[in-house]
């Protein structure tokens, strides 16, 4: 429950272990007491009321945000999905001022990374992840400016960081805000003997944004034929082939499996042709399943054998027939014309 | 509008000079409400005065909706010590409020000079604005030539800015142009 949402929903999502104070049941939001709503800040619970919605009868936890009054609903049964957790407790707060107080951090440099992160640990790093956030940015800002996205930001953290200390410490924001600067840029000669700072907060693996090249050429073939019942190979003109040899030429996994032994190469291209069956009709499918299991490595080792050229040799020919089929295209356009 | 109590003796060209660069700063009307009285029983027992009891303790003045009120003290500031000790206060607002406190004590001395009294003025008008800008929801700046920059700061310079950065200055009048009034 910790961790971001999925950004792509292939990709597992990472189970870690949830922030400390996690309310993971609505059941302990009893009205009166303060929680923490990701991203929003201090809120006390007002009650559980229930609302008709659209034809359903929906139970809705009222909660009203401390600092302006603001009234937020949330459905009952979606309180452990969203991250509420208590507000943080003294020890939590001696963490943060020991972490705010520790020596300069080396701060992320590579800004997507960081702001990713930095947004991960807004919404689910606790309150020690409000104070990573903020001493990150604060830490770069004496390298160089912050960009306007990450110096708002950075005051939003630092909103949310000043008044959930106010509330742990039970004093007004002013002096919340004076204590965290004072733990995090110390006047002259003032040094703090401090423990070590607790654990970062650990933030769940990203999957990856961009899948492999080959990867990407691969579902070109995934044209959603098979749906309409359109079978390649019926079509007069079709060069399936032809598009799974190109692919083949220029795509990595070509190369690599042209460096691995047959048997792998063969084990590696056996997926995409399996792929290629799914397409079919399911009709004919059925009628072709043993031709196309047999068939599969040999269409495989096509691409197989044209990247051992292109890795023993440049192959200076194919450039020029490229180029010419190339230039046969606009030909036949002028012929139409 | 923004209203300007001395507490103790002021300069009044001092006090104009400090009205000037508040309504530069904000963009709002700014007058001195005149003097009043210091309120008794905030002397801590190092005679300092608990800025937090002094601000609660400080006699009203009359004003509308989203007026905020400016003290100006001479006597030197206290507020309570946090977890890693207390921290040094030239002055001290109610976050989002509209009551804030400014001391003198530790500003650089007036002397007679025109350039110590220049340097003491810009210093007021500075942490006038650093305390107001509290006022209107504006935390504290990473940037040391802000005047929301930590007072303490040491990468605050010697004579220190009396603005606001373009990102905190864009804040206070997003917020002003969201107020009541």
């Amino acid at each position: 429950m910790r961790g971001p949402p999925p950004r792509h929903p292939d990709e597992p999502r990472e189970q870690l272990p949830p922030v400390e104070g996690f309310i993971s049941d609505a059941v302990e939001l009893i009205p009166g007491v303060r929680v923490v709503y990701p991203n929003q800040g201090v809120c006390a619970v007002v009650g559980i009321e229930e609302k008709d919605i659209s034809g359903q009868k929906l139970q809705l936890v009222r909660m009203r945000r401390e600092e302006d009054g603001a009234a937020v609903l949330v459905p009952r049964n979606k309180v452990p999905a969203i991250g509420l957790r208590r507000v943080a407790t003294g020890g939590q707060i001696q963490g943060v001022f020991h972490y705010l107080a520790a020596q300069f951090d080396d701060p992320e440099l590579d800004w997507k990374i960081r702001h990713r992160d930095n947004a991960d640990r807004l919404i689910a790093g606790g309150v020690l992840g409000l104070a990573e956030v903020v001493k990150g940015l604060h830490s770069l800002s004496r390298l160089r400016p912050l960009p306007a996205k990450e110096r708002e930001q950075y005051d939003n953290a630092r909103h949310l960081l000043v008044h959930e200390v106010a509330v742990a410490l039970g004093v007004s924001a002013g002096l919340a805000e004076d204590y965290i600067d004072y733990a995090l840029m110390p006047p002259v000669g003032v040094k703090f003997d401090v423990p070590p700072p607790p654990a970062p907060v650990m933030l769940p693996s990203r999957p990856r944004h961009r899948r492999p090249a080959a990867e990407e050429e691969g579902d070109l073939g995934d044209l959603g034929l098979g749906d309409l019942g359109i079978d390649l190979d019926l079509v007069e003109g079709a060069e399936k082939p032809e598009v799974a040899e190109e692919v083949a030429e220029e795509g990595v996994e070509g190369v690599e499996a042209a460096k691995a032994p047959e048997g792998e190469a063969e084990g590696e291209a056996e997926p995409p042709a399996e792929e290629v069956a799914d397409e079919a009709p399911e009709k004919a499918r059925a009628a072709r399943t043993k031709p196309v299991k047999k068939a599969a490595p040999a269409k495989a080792r096509k691409p197989a054998k044209k990247a051992d050229k292109a890795v023993e040799k440049p192959s200076p020919k194919e450039k020029p027939s490229k180029k010419a089929v190339a230039k046969a295209a606009p030909k036949r356009g002028g012929k139409k014309k | 509008m923004i209203r300007v109590v001395t507490l103790d003796d002021l300069d009044p060209a001092d006090l104009a000079f400090l009205t000037r660069n508040l309504y530069r700063a904000f963009g709002l009307g700014t007058e001195a409400a005149g003097r009043k009285p210091m309120p008794r029983g905030v002397e801590g027992k190092d005679g300092r005065v608990d800025a937090v009891a002094l601000l609660r303790e400080a006699p009203a003045v009359r004003t509308f909706a989203d007026d905020k009120v400016l003290y100006i003290t001479t006597a030197p500031l206290s507020i309570p010590p946090g977890p890693l000790g207390e921290p040094p206060c030239w002055g001290f607002a109610e976050y989002g409020k509209n009551r804030a406190l400014v001391s003198t004590a530790r500003l650089p001395g007036r002397g007679t000079s025109e350039a110590s009294v220049e340097a003491f003025r810009r210093r007021l008008a500075r942490e006038a604005i650093h305390a107001v800008g509290h006022l209107w929801d504006l935390h504290h700046c990473v940037d040391g030539r802000c005047a929301m920059h930590p007072s303490w700061s040491p990468s605050l310079p010697a004579s220190p800015e009396m603005d606001l950065c373009a990102f905190c200055r864009e804040k206070s009048e997003r917020k002003i142009r969201l107020a009541k009034t």
